[in-house]
């Protein structure tokens, strides 16, 4: 069964945490990018991942070459952090009406940011439009807040397991 | 011209969390943040590895991974494309890896339970500016802190720190007066010195600057927290981003409670001086090859201490911790041999406020009007001195006396009975400024009395 977010974990992901994302080339090199907006799609079994086109590229290639991606969000107060795993179903450039999420991200960022000493104007500063949104399929979710545990798949009250 | 891993200096200070993405053999991606991110030379970074978790398990199958690091002051990201060596365990890098890590579990409570498992080394393939990360060009890497103006100066500034060490007639004025100095000409607002018990089990606190009287005679347990710790390793350490390290510790701590319960956590330990601290370089004090105590100064500002600081208050600490050997030794060959005491009568007094002195016998502890005042060797000197003043009407002592007296229990070498005596006073004068202790000479002093103290005995509380 293919795993899902939850209400919890979908408030958690649209919520303003660093959205870190992994992909592979076709020689097995991991790419290291940041998402700048991100939306869980109803039923919470896909999420849209916003990448400015700017800082995409080697990602996006990756993305074309083989599909494969991993996203770690962690919440910069405390490190809350999960990681999903998954396969791309379709990539586009974002569309106008999607800016939106961006920008509020942007803001969300910026005072979470804010909260540990990095000043709002150079959160403003990085790159955030236009974007190509990535739409991938979850096919794994895991613990990754640091301590004993992290890397293990998710098991929450509510939450279906993931293998 | 190509940025050099060197220039990376700020960003490998810990102040933004460095991001690691790795790949398994089976082509499944991992990204991550990684704790600390060292430069070893030109060609070699250390990541730490704190768990055996997916990116150790990726790099041992598939060695390749990039780490982005951020430069705290522009916010320019740099990637690194590494392929990994080796780990190490052991060694100097292992040991600096180590201690920084030792000390966030200590303060965090998670001592033994969060530690460094090995210092992954790997070698560094390529080095670039992340294009595009911020919609300006990538500013050159930020150029290290102002530094108190040039060499010169700098020399000079030393010149003046050495000289205040080398002409102080006391303890008290070595470590208050050099620690004036460090503020006055090189802006280091906030230090203290703490000087080791001949016990070896613990500092306490005998001078401080940027915190009022506050924090002298606080006790620091050897190996505990910051200060504990680099006394027991005696290395020096510098934590930038301390509050960033300290939020690190706790979400570890967290899972550590939910995972395996709070059986194996111990409380958590408050920052030595200021609370919001984020910047904190604490060295070791050793003479003779002996710890004699800790010099630690710290900042709110994150990227308040870089490589000078460490180097410049290095030569700084050796000549404190010289002093303070010399003044000991001093104390202990250069007094007169006592004389005897003088019986003054004594005098009545007018409406002198009065002072309740309780001796808690059970843990050697003062308190005064029902307020903590000091304990240990420093409370059983001051209930001698206090008798003695009710009992023969004395207020001239002399260090020779109370070190030739069994009762105290002071060592009969190395019995920093001059440290004793600074923290006595300054407790005095912070908590009961109308009993003090004044010196008249060379291992002599003088107790002054405006107060009319009454002294009761307990076994215990």
């Amino acid at each position: 069964m293919q795993p899902q977010l939850d209400p919890q974990l979908t408030e958690f992901f649209e919520s303003g945490v660093s959205l870190l994302v992994g992909t592979r080339d076709a020689r097995l090199l991991a790419e290291n990018t940041r998402a700048m907006g991100l939306r869980v799609e109803p039923g919470g079994r896909e999420i849209t991942l916003l990448l400015p086109v700017a800082t995409a590229e080697r990602t996006l290639a990756n993305l074309r070459d083989n599909g494969r991606v991993a996203v770690c969000t962690s919440r910069a107060e405390d490190h809350r952090s999960v990681q999903v795993k998954g396969a791309v179903i379709e990539i586009r450039a974002a569309m106008a009406s999607e800016r939106a999420i961006v920008e509020r991200y942007r803001k969300l960022i910026a005072a979470s940011w804010g909260f540990l000493g990095m000043p709002t104007n150079l959160t403003f500063e990085l790159s955030c439009w236009p974007c190509h949104a990535v739409k991938l399929g979850i096919e794994s979710i895991f613990e990754q807040t640091p301590g004993p545990g992290a890397g293990a798949p998710l098991r929450r009250p509510g939450a279906p397991a993931s293998s | 011209m190509s940025t050099r891993l060197c220039d990376l200096a700020l960003c490998f200070q810990g102040v933004i969390p460095s991001v690691v993405a790795t790949c398994d053999a089976a082509g499944e991606p991992n990204i991550t943040y990684v704790s600390q991110v060292y430069y070893l030379d030109e060609q070699h970074v250390a990541l730490s590895c704190q768990f055996f978790n997916k990116t150790k398990r990726n790099i041992l199958e598939n060695p390749q991974a990039t780490v982005v690091v951020y430069d705290p002051l522009s916010f320019d990201a740099w990637r690194l494309v590494v392929r990994f060596l080796r780990e190490e365990k052991s060694g100097p890098l292992f040991d600096s890896m180590a201690l920084r890590i030792e000390v966030i579990a200590s303060h965090t409570g998670m001592s033994g339970v969060f530690r460094l498992i090995s210092a992954d080394v790997f070698e560094v393939i390529a080095l670039e500016p992340l294009p595009g990360f911020k919609s300006a060009a990538p500013a050159p890497p930020s150029a290290v802190p102002p530094q108190p103006a040039g060499p010169l100066t700098e020399l000079r500034g030393l010149q003046k720190v050495s000289e205040r060490i080398a002409r102080a007639g006391d303890l008290e004025s070595l470590l208050g007066g050099t620690l004036e100095t460090l503020d006055e000409l090189f802006h280091f607002s906030h230090s203290m010195v703490l000087v080791a018990e001949s016990e070896g089990e613990r500092l306490v606190a005998i001078a401080s600057h940027g915190y009022g009287e506050a924090g002298i005679g606080a006790e620091v347990a050897l190996g505990e927290g910051l200060i504990g710790t680099v006394a027991r390793r005696r290395r020096m350490l510098r934590l930038a981003g301390v509050g960033a390290e300290l939020r690190y510790g706790r979400a570890i701590r967290g899972r550590v409670q939910e995972c395996e319960g709070a059986a194996r956590l111990a409380p958590e330990i408050p920052l030595p001086g200021l609370p919001d601290a984020q910047a904190q370089l604490v060295l070791p004090l050793i003479a003779r090859d002996a710890l004699v105590g800790v010099l630690a100064v710290e900042s709110r500002d994150p990227l308040c201490f870089d490589e000078w600081d460490e180097a410049f208050l290095q030569i700084v600490a050796h000549q404190i911790a010289t002093g303070i050997e010399r003044m000991s030794a001093a104390g202990e060959e250069s007094e007169q041999p006592a004389q005897a005491p003088l019986a003054r009568p004594r005098q009545p007094r007018t409406a002198l406020a009065p002072r309740c002195f309780v001796y808690y016998k059970n843990d050697d502890c003062i308190f005064v009007d029902g307020e903590y005042l000091v304990r240990n060797v420093p409370a059983k000197i001051l209930w001698k001195l206090l008798g003695q003043h009710r009992d023969a009407g004395r207020s001239e002592f002399s260090n020779r006396e109370l070190r030739l007296d069994p009762k105290l229990g002071l060592p009969p070498l190395k019995d920093n009975l001059e440290s004793r005596l600074i923290l006595l006073r300054k407790r005095l004068v912070e908590k009961c400024p109308d009993v003090r202790l004044v010196p008249t000479g060379r291992g002599r002093f003088t107790l002054e009395l405006d107060a009319e103290p009454a002294l009761v005995e307990r076994e215990s509380a």
